[in-house]
């Protein structure tokens, strides 16, 4: 029991190591760079070469062999130093930290909803299977499933904030509300997250709901639940622990890694609502060839899926008896 | 030949029955074609009724009916009366709700084959004992009191099982932890749908020994229904041989297994795998049984039966007496005698050597 938490715990921060290498190495190949962009700007501004040079020059490093480099990028790394952003002038950690906390925010309550709606949804269509509620409902989900999450987010934008200017189209919170633990900052903070989350809700909640649907009609089919039907227990009890529990297990696992999965999908997303999350500086980073920034977003976006993945592993057990002794039982 | 055709429930009746079954018939197409056809049954106080017949051949149907309990969307129609000791006798199939709930488990109560999957594999053992006790408004604590009991009965460790969830069980454990917890009401009667399917022979030795202890403890009527015609007979006080979703012959257990009086008893006896016999001398009834929805008419039996006669192919044969309470559905079971016969010696319980001793 105890080797399984340490296998996973190794392989966690295993898969860490081999992405920030990655990283590093990615980042080194790519052609091009920061002063390149930079200089381009300032020719098109008009500047004089010579100031150019010696701006360029002023930002320059002295290059040193790829070992001290790799060196130096894990130590300061390890010590929660990520550089210091070039667009923004800013160290990368201030920004993530002022963005990442939004983020979180919209993709996990996105995903909750949406599974929460799934398990409800499915649950529901799979005891009425064949009827026409089943027929429209297994459509809609499969027709809410094609659509891309960016494209509705365009749509609600263009809808909800410019024809008929019922929700905000861009920021976190209105000007001039600080982040207090207020009703009004929170009421506010929902407000503007609120297209964000119904996009990735309606696009992705078909999905979850055509699996919760497919494991709610196996077990329902399951010896089990007829026998507990004889042994006279109450429907209610037979919906939630029986069928309801069991239809779940499989799912619990996709949850968190959509979590992940979802904070990395935070790109487009938030630079359609102009939301000032990871996503949003992820864009503007791009943009701007601002590799340090592009990698530290990069890492929390890697991180966040290799923990959500880690914990998926880590509380399986709890939810599922049989993996509790977990000799061979992986959840992902 | 038709002078002791008995029309009268003379063959199958008891003489104190604890269920009396008329005209059962299940079927999923409106009556277009049965799954169970009009199958009428006594069953006697305290006795253990074997049920045999092929894969397909309506038996668990049979079974599922005695709780009215046939797989949805089928539907169930004719008339199952339930006589508990000493009180007015209840029509099962016309139950409200609530009272067939709570007939179910506390009454009449049922072992599923593959017990593998009888049991939420996400609850422990005692869950599930509790949930079933609470289910019925019954007192958890004398309830696991007495499922510790049962448990004990079934020569396993109470404390151990009910702490355990469903997969750190054995299938034989599963199989026996099943059993008691459709014995946790203190039910009258136990239905068992192939209840040894999943286990090795050795196991379905030592249940069935367990079952006639348990019958005899707490004084169960038990219907046992199998496949396994020489396993049950080692059990069974009385069987009933069914094809095609019909009883066609129904006895004494030892009427049954060594005068049995319909070419298909015989010749399934003569199909039974022995280990004793040797392989060449094992004859399979050629053809195959009949699908719901494609029946022959007349005896359903009657395309691989060599007595098969005119008569045969257009009516369906009624019980005919061949003794006091045994009786075989086939107009011709005096001439099966010569034309099918038996090709060992059979006797109840030689099959499954040592339950008698």
């Amino acid at each position: 029991m105890n080797n399984y938490y340490i296998k996973r715990t190794g392989r966690a921060v295993l898969t860490l190591w081999v992405t920030v290498t990655l990283t590093f190495g990615l980042i080194r190949a790519i052609p091009g760079g920061p002063l390149e962009m930079l200089r381009a700007r300032l020719v098109r501004q008009g500047v004089d070469p010579s100031r150019i040079d010696a701006i360029i020059q002023s930002r320059q490093q002295e290059s040193q062999p790829i070992y001290v480099e790799y060196y130096e990028y894990m130590s300061s790394l390890l010590s929660g130093n990520l550089g210091e952003s070039f667009y923004f002038r800013e160290p990368v950690s201030d920004i993530i930290i002022d963005a990442l906390p939004w983020t979180v925010f919209v993709m996990v309550t996105a995903t909750i909803i949406l599974f929460a709606i799934a398990v409800v949804w499915g649950a529901l269509i799979a005891y009425k299977e064949g009827s026409t509620f089943d027929t429209a409902s297994s459509g809609l989900s499969i027709l809410l499933s094609s659509v891309p999450f960016y494209v509705l987010g365009i749509l609600f934008v263009v809808v909800f904030s410019y024809k008929f200017g019922v929700f905000p189209a861009r920021y976190r919170t209105s000007p001039g509300i600080s982040p207090e633990l207020s009703f009004l900052f929170i009421q506010d903070a929902l407000y503007h997250a609120a297209l964000p989350i119904a996009s990735v809700v309606i696009t992705q909640v078909g999905l979850q709901t055509l699996a919760m649907r497919g494991n709610s009609i196996q077990v329902l089919g399951e010896d089990f639940v007829r026998v507990a039907r004889l042994r006279g227990l109450s429907d209610r009890r037979i919906a939630t622990r029986y069928v309801g529990r069991n239809a779940i297990l499989p799912m619990y696992t996709g949850f968190l890694t959509l979590i992940g999965f979802n904070l990395g999908g935070s790109v487009i997303l938030e630079e359609i609502f102009t939301y000032t999350g990871i996503g949003y500086y992820m864009f503007e980073a791009l943009i701007n060839r601002d590799y340090p920034l592009m990698m530290g977003i990069f890492l929390v976006i890697t991180t966040a899926l290799v923990l959500s993945v880690y914990i998926a592993d880590l509380t399986y057990g709890l939810i599922d008896p049989r993996v509790k002794s977990g000799d061979s039982n992986e959840a992902y | 030949m038709a002078i002791d055709q008995t029309t009268d429930r003379r063959v199958y009746s008891a003489d104190d029955p604890i269920i009396e079954i008329r005209n059962a018939a299940v079927t999923y197409d409106e009556g277009r074609s049965y799954v169970l056809d009009h199958v009428s049954l006594e069953l006697e106080r305290g006795e253990i009724l074997g049920v045999v017949g092929e894969s397909g051949s309506g038996k668990s149907m049979l079974a599922s009916s005695l709780l009215d309990a046939v797989p949805s969307p089928g539907h169930l129609t004719g008339e199952i009366t339930y006589r508990p000791d000493g009180k007015a006798p209840i029509n099962i199939l016309e139950l409200e709700k609530a009272d067939r709930r709570s007939l179910r488990w506390e009454d009449i109560s049922m072992v599923f084959q593959g017990a593998m999957n009888s049991f939420n594999p996400t609850l422990d053992l005692r869950t599930h004992f509790e949930e079933t006790l609470r289910a019925h408004d019954a007192d958890i604590k004398k309830g696991l009191g007495r499922a510790e009991e049962l448990l004990e009965d079934l020569y396993l460790e109470p404390d151990r099982i009910l702490d355990s969830y469903p997969h750190e069980l054995s299938g034989g454990m599963q199989q026996r932890a099943l059993i008691a917890l459709s014995l946790v009401l203190d039910p009258d009667v136990l239905v068992m749908d192939e209840p040894t399917a999943a286990l090795d022979l050795l196991m379905q030795r030592s249940i069935l020994l367990l079952l006639s202890d348990l019958q005899e403890k707490y004084n169960l009527t038990m219907v046992f229904i199998t496949h396994d015609l020489p396993l049950v007979a080692a059990l069974a006080d009385r069987m009933a041989i069914m094809y095609a979703f019909r009883l066609v012959e129904i006895g004494d257990t030892r009427d049954i297994v060594e005068n049995a009086a319909h070419p298909y008893t015989r010749a399934l006896l003569n199909s039974t795998p022995n280990l004793d016999a040797p392989l060449s001398e094992m004859q399979p009834i050629d053809g195959q049984s009949p699908a719901p929805i494609n029946m022959p008419t007349g005896c359903a039996y009657h395309p691989r039966c060599p007595l098969a006669t005119e008569e045969c192919r257009t009516e369906v044969p009624d019980y005919h007496e061949v003794e006091t309470d045994h009786g075989s559905a086939c107009y011709h079971w005096q001439a099966s005698y010569d034309e099918v016969p038996l090709l060992h010696e059979n006797s109840p319980g030689d099959t499954t050597g040592g339950v008698d001793e």
